[in-house]
């Protein structure tokens, strides 16, 4: 279905910027003064076969990112977060081969200045893929893998604490982990699986999405998950075939598709990140799923509503392999596009 | 033939060499930390231009030490090639990029105009602009970082100036479209080529001396030079900088001049006068050209008539200032020389611009200027080229130059050869779109299937050169299929055989794959994928994953088989307790609709499971005969596997003796005695495993299923 043309005022300003490095992750750092931007960048240098964790400085006029930090990772990083605590920026960062970064960042000039990690071999999860989430306020993390381990990781100021909460010995995989409240998270799996887990409640998932999807309806993998904070029973997902769809946990067996099968999809590939978007100020009754932000293998990103014709904000020949919307600045937008880029995306 | 040598020096460096080609001897040194002796190595092909270095230690005899010492040899890997000193891997990569769009959307034209003459629409004449447009978009990719901008108040002795880093990737490019694309320009060739020189004569520099290299060199200088007229070299470097007519750089030098100073403006007056003459007559010269080039110096006409009226005109004045008697009033002898040499070269005196220009290609450009501005056809300029190159011979050779004489001699393979020797496959696969717009000579020979090629054309031929070059790289391997899907004879196969290459370890790469073949339409291949990734994820104990890629793909009898080893882990683990596990992965599996083949047994089986758990929570008959319609249900299945007839009929003991009254009907009654009678006769058969229950679980059963038979008997 075709999106709904702008004006031409109406039009975000695009940066494209060339990073000469893949970019697998990226994540607006918590700002630090009224005058410093700062981003955070996952990169992986084909050229030397290094992975990077990097701050970035946003400068404007013209708009460039200068790099301002930098981390050497082991491996691939799979997921990136970021998050304040105590006048501390924390960087979380969960790699392919199955280890997690906790960085520190200084809050005068955004450089690191101390890092925990949980190396490979102390077996938080075994290969391929593992995903982190970080909660608000950062003192513990949510690590889920393909291998079915959920596991909550503490953080310390000089070491990081384990708690393996459930492995499902491989029998259920997990693709994506999602805070809701300091004691419960969502994740989610392969055939549009969403889990609600309680940390009170070890032993498994306290309720499991159980969709009624139709014949024709395809099931495929989630990639993200969002929860906003103030409608916590709801669980947003994006994943295969361009499905983006809420669950409900007071009801349990609808979910709302918002995009995907015969709903207006404005993509048909991979959705690769959704979150919600504060900028748009929904016009919605409290019913209805808040607006949302998505971006797509096939190099779409656009802010779709329930009911609504979605807003295409950027269409790249390129996948946009994931984005970032800042929280203190709602209308900037951060993307890591497939062919080595950042787009920084200014709405007006 | 070139020998290399397994032969390990000093360092344990490995040591390609042949006796004839000494120069191009290149060493890699290996840091594979092995103790020496080495006593095999093997090498093959990685990925891209790396090799594969295989080497292996002599095994000690005596039991070795440390652990360290057991390494019994290393696999590394060797970039071969120092790639290009201009432009580096990354740079290719974004131009690699950047090439996408245009050449996908010059294709589409393509196949949309060939469409149009197929029902018969008159030819579309204006095919070139559609190439022209795709030119200038690449131009634009091939553009490097703009140079920060020089300071606002400009040094009055900042002579060159550079807009950008040229490339000569971008300076070749450029050049074949102002002679294959741009249509329009044809009749502007010589002034085109004089644009084009002023942007890349820098490159020259690095093989012989150039005009900008010597007005480079003469700005360094300039500080330092007291009394600028009195050296040679200013006169000389103008006169250079004037015959491949870099009118602006002469002015603005001329201006420099001596006589211009304040305090010497009264007592050489006259010598000033013929300065600022001769200023105004170069920046007077009639330059035919169809755009105004803003900022440049001449005066632009765009019609020939108009341009051939002032061009007489302008030679006359040049002419008569010539001849004019102030020369010999003027008293500074290196003026009126220097002067009076650039009025030479503006007449088209041959020697002086010989004297001025440095290579061939300045003196061809000074030609086209100032001897035969008029000069078109290709013919005649390649007639002045060789000439050219007769007055100034070549000491080495410029990677540009073997592209430009190709070009003029017309010879569309020599051209490619060139491209593609000098400046790689990307260049070749790109330029061939201009090539091919240039004539219909060319295109013939470009659009030919020869059969020493196997039956593809020269066209199809360098895009899958360049698509194996995209194919060998991590980063740029999903836009070969862009280019693959372009051929029409080998494409389609070269394609499947990249996808079935990739890696399916992780979920990413995998999920990219198979968008790529939901584009193409290659659902047999995703669907193979699916499967190899299916098998792999099983095998690795991802369980979930597993299942889910082969109920993607829709293979049923791999399914069954998995189902087949799930089910002895079932038969073990499955307690009421940790079936919370299970419920995932039955999750998974979906609706009845869905292939599950023989998993879909676990459907039923959590069914089952789930009632008999509510008939022992609470003490519901409902939920007790809910329970047996399922227990019938999975027993009636033939997917049902036998292992499991006893351990559901014993987990439903209960169920048989329930008090209240009799919950199984005559013929179910049968049927499960039915079912117990074949496990009995399975049980002789070899390979019967013996399921883990007390051994008075059978006879239980026997007579629980009695009691219910009985019952129900007499209830009927």
């Amino acid at each position: 279905m075709a999106a709904t043309a702008m004006l031409e005022s109406e039009r975000p300003v695009i940066h494209r910027l060339p990073q000469h490095k893949y970019i697998d992750a990226v994540r607006w750092l918590p700002p630090l003064s009224t005058f410093d931007r700062f981003a955070v960048l996952a990169a992986f240098d084909t050229d030397s076969g290094s992975s990077s964790i990097e701050i970035h400085s946003l400068n404007p006029n013209p708009l460039s990112l200068q790099p301002h930090s930098s981390f050497s990772s082991s491996s691939r990083v799979s997921s990136l977060r970021a998050s304040q605590f105590l006048q501390k920026t924390v960087v979380a960062a969960s790699t392919a081969a199955g280890s997690l970064h906790i960085l520190f960042s200084d809050p005068a000039d955004a450089t690191f200045e101390s890092e925990v990690s949980m190396p490979e071999e102390e077996g938080l999860h075994s290969v391929p893929g593992s995903c982190v989430d970080l909660m608000d306020g950062g003192v513990e993390c949510v690590t889920v893998g393909e291998d079915g381990r959920v596991n909550l990781v503490s953080i310390g100021n000089s070491n990081l604490s384990c708690d393996r909460l459930f492995d499902s010995g491989g029998l259920v995989s997990y693709t994506a982990a999602k805070w809701a409240s300091p004691m419960e998270f969502a994740t989610g799996g392969y055939g549009f699986s969403l889990q609600w887990w309680d940390k009170r409640k070890p032993g498994g998932p306290v309720s499991q999405f159980k969709a009624n999807w139709d014949q024709k309806f395809t099931a495929g993998i989630v990639h993200s998950i969002d929860i906003h904070p103030s409608r916590k029973h709801t669980c947003l997902a994006g994943g295969s075939l361009g499905t983006v769809f809420a669950w409900d946990l007071r009801w349990q067996q609808q979910p709302i598709i918002l995009s995907g099968a015969e709903v207006q999809s404005i993509s048909e590939s991979e959705v690769w990140e959704v979150q919600y978007d504060r900028c748009i100020k929904s016009s919605a009754t409290s019913t209805r799923i808040l607006p949302a932000m998505i971006c797509s293998e096939d190099g779409i990103l656009a802010v779709i509503e329930q009911g609504e014709e979605p807003i295409e904000l950027l269409a790249e020949p390129c996948a946009i392999n994931g984005f970032d919307i800042d929280r203190h600045n709602p209308s900037d937008v951060i993307c890591s596009l497939e062919w080595e880029a950042v787009a920084i995306l200014t709405r007006r | 033939m070139s020998r290399v040598a397994s032969d390990t020096v000093g360092n344990g460096a490995l040591v390609p060499f042949s006796e004839d080609t000494k120069d191009s001897l290149a060493v890699y040194p290996l840091h594979h930390g092995l103790a020496p002796p080495i006593s095999r190595i093997a090498i093959s092909w990685a990925r891209g231009n790396s090799l594969r270095v295989s080497l292996f230690a002599t095994p000690s005899s005596e039991p070795s030490r440390t652990p360290q010492d057991q390494s019994g040899g290393k696999v590394l890997e060797v970039k071969l090639g120092v790639g290009d000193p201009e432009i580096s891997d990354s740079r290719w990569r974004q131009i690699a990029y950047g090439s996408v769009a245009p050449f996908a959307l010059l294709q589409s034209r393509r196949s949309a105009l060939s469409e149009m003459i197929k029902s018969s629409s008159p030819y579309q004449m204006d095919w070139w602009e559609n190439v022209l447009e795709y030119s200038k978009d690449i131009t634009s990719l091939l553009s490097g970082p703009k140079l920060p901008p020089g300071p606002i108040i400009e040094e009055r002795t900042d002579i060159v100036k550079k807009r950008e880093e040229p490339t000569c990737l971008k300076a070749a490019w450029e050049l074949l479209e102002i002679f294959y694309a741009d249509k329009q320009s044809q009749a502007w060739l010589p002034e085109k080529l004089v644009d084009w020189l002023a942007d890349y004569d820098s490159l020259f520099s690095s093989t012989h001396e150039t005009v900008y290299g010597k007005l480079a060199r003469f700005q360094k200088e300039l500080v330092d030079i007291q009394v600028l007229e009195d050296d040679p070299r200013y006169w000389e470097v103008m006169s250079s900088a004037l015959s491949v007519g870099w009118l602006d750089i002469v002015v603005k030098m001329l201006r420099l001049h001596g006589s211009y100073q304040l305090d010497q403006l009264s007592n050489r007056e006259l010598e000033n006068g013929l300065v600022e003459a001769v200023a105004v007559l170069i920046s007077k010269m009639p330059r035919l050209c169809h755009e105004s080039t803003n900022g440049k110096l001449g005066e632009l006409f765009k019609s020939k008539p108009d341009f051939i009226k002032a061009w007489e005109k302008w030679r006359s004045q040049i002419t008569k200032l010539d001849c004019s008697p102030f020369w010999i009033q003027c008293g500074n002898h290196h003026t009126r020389e220097g002067l009076r040499n650039l009025l030479q070269i503006m007449l088209g005196n041959t020697e002086s611009l010989c004297m001025a220009t440095c290579y061939w290609i300045e003196l061809y450009i000074s030609h086209f200027l100032y001897i035969r501005p008029f000069t078109t056809g290709i013919e005649s300029m390649y007639n002045l080229a060789q000439k050219c190159i007769q007055l100034k011979p070549p000491s080495s050779n410029h990677k540009l130059t073997g592209l430009i004489v190709g070009i003029l001699e017309e010879n569309t393979e020599v051209v490619l050869a060139e491209s593609s020797r000098e400046f790689g496959p990307w260049m070749v696969a790109h330029a061939i779109e201009l090539l091919t717009a240039g004539s219909e000579q060319a295109e013939i020979v470009l659009h030919d299937e020869r059969y020493n090629l196997g039956g593809i054309s020269m066209i199809e031929l360098h895009r899958l050169v360049y698509a194996q070059v995209l194919s060998s790289h991590a980063l740029t391997w999903q836009i070969a299929p862009i280019y693959l899907t372009s051929c029409m004879k080998q494409g389609m196969g070269l394609l499947e055989n990249l996808l079935y290459r990739q890696s399916i370890q992780h979920n990413d790469l995998l999920l990219k794959n198979i968008e790529i073949c939901r584009l193409y339409e290659l659902d047999h291949i995703s669907s193979d994928i699916m499967k190899v990734a299916g098998v792999y994820h099983w095998k690795h104990g991802h369980k979930g994953a597993g299942v889910y890629w082969l109920q993607q793909s829709k293979d049923t009898s791999r399914l069954n088989r998995i189902a087949q080893q799930l089910f002895d882990s079932v038969g073990k683990s499955i307690s009421d307790e940790s079936f919370k596990q299970w419920e995932g992965l039955i999750e998974l599996l979906g609706s009845e609709s869905k292939p599950a083949g023989g998993l879909e047994f676990l459907h039923k089986y959590r069914d089952f499971k789930r009632s008999l758990q509510q008939v022992y929570g609470g003490k519901a008959t409902d939920a007790a005969r809910q329970a047996v319609g399922s227990l019938i249900l999975l027993m009636k299945n033939p997917s049902t596997p036998q292992r499991f007839w006893l351990p559901l009929l014993y987990d439903s003991l209960k169920l048989f003796n329930w008090h209240e009254c009799p919950l199984l009907n005559v013929s179910e009654t049968n049927l499960l005695l039915n079912k117990l009678q074949e496990l009995s006769w399975a049980r002789l058969r070899p390979h019967f495993s013996e399921p883990n229950l007390p051994a008075e679980a059978l006879s239980s059963i026997r007579l629980a299923l009695a009691t219910n038979l009985g019952r129900a008997i007499l209830d009927e």
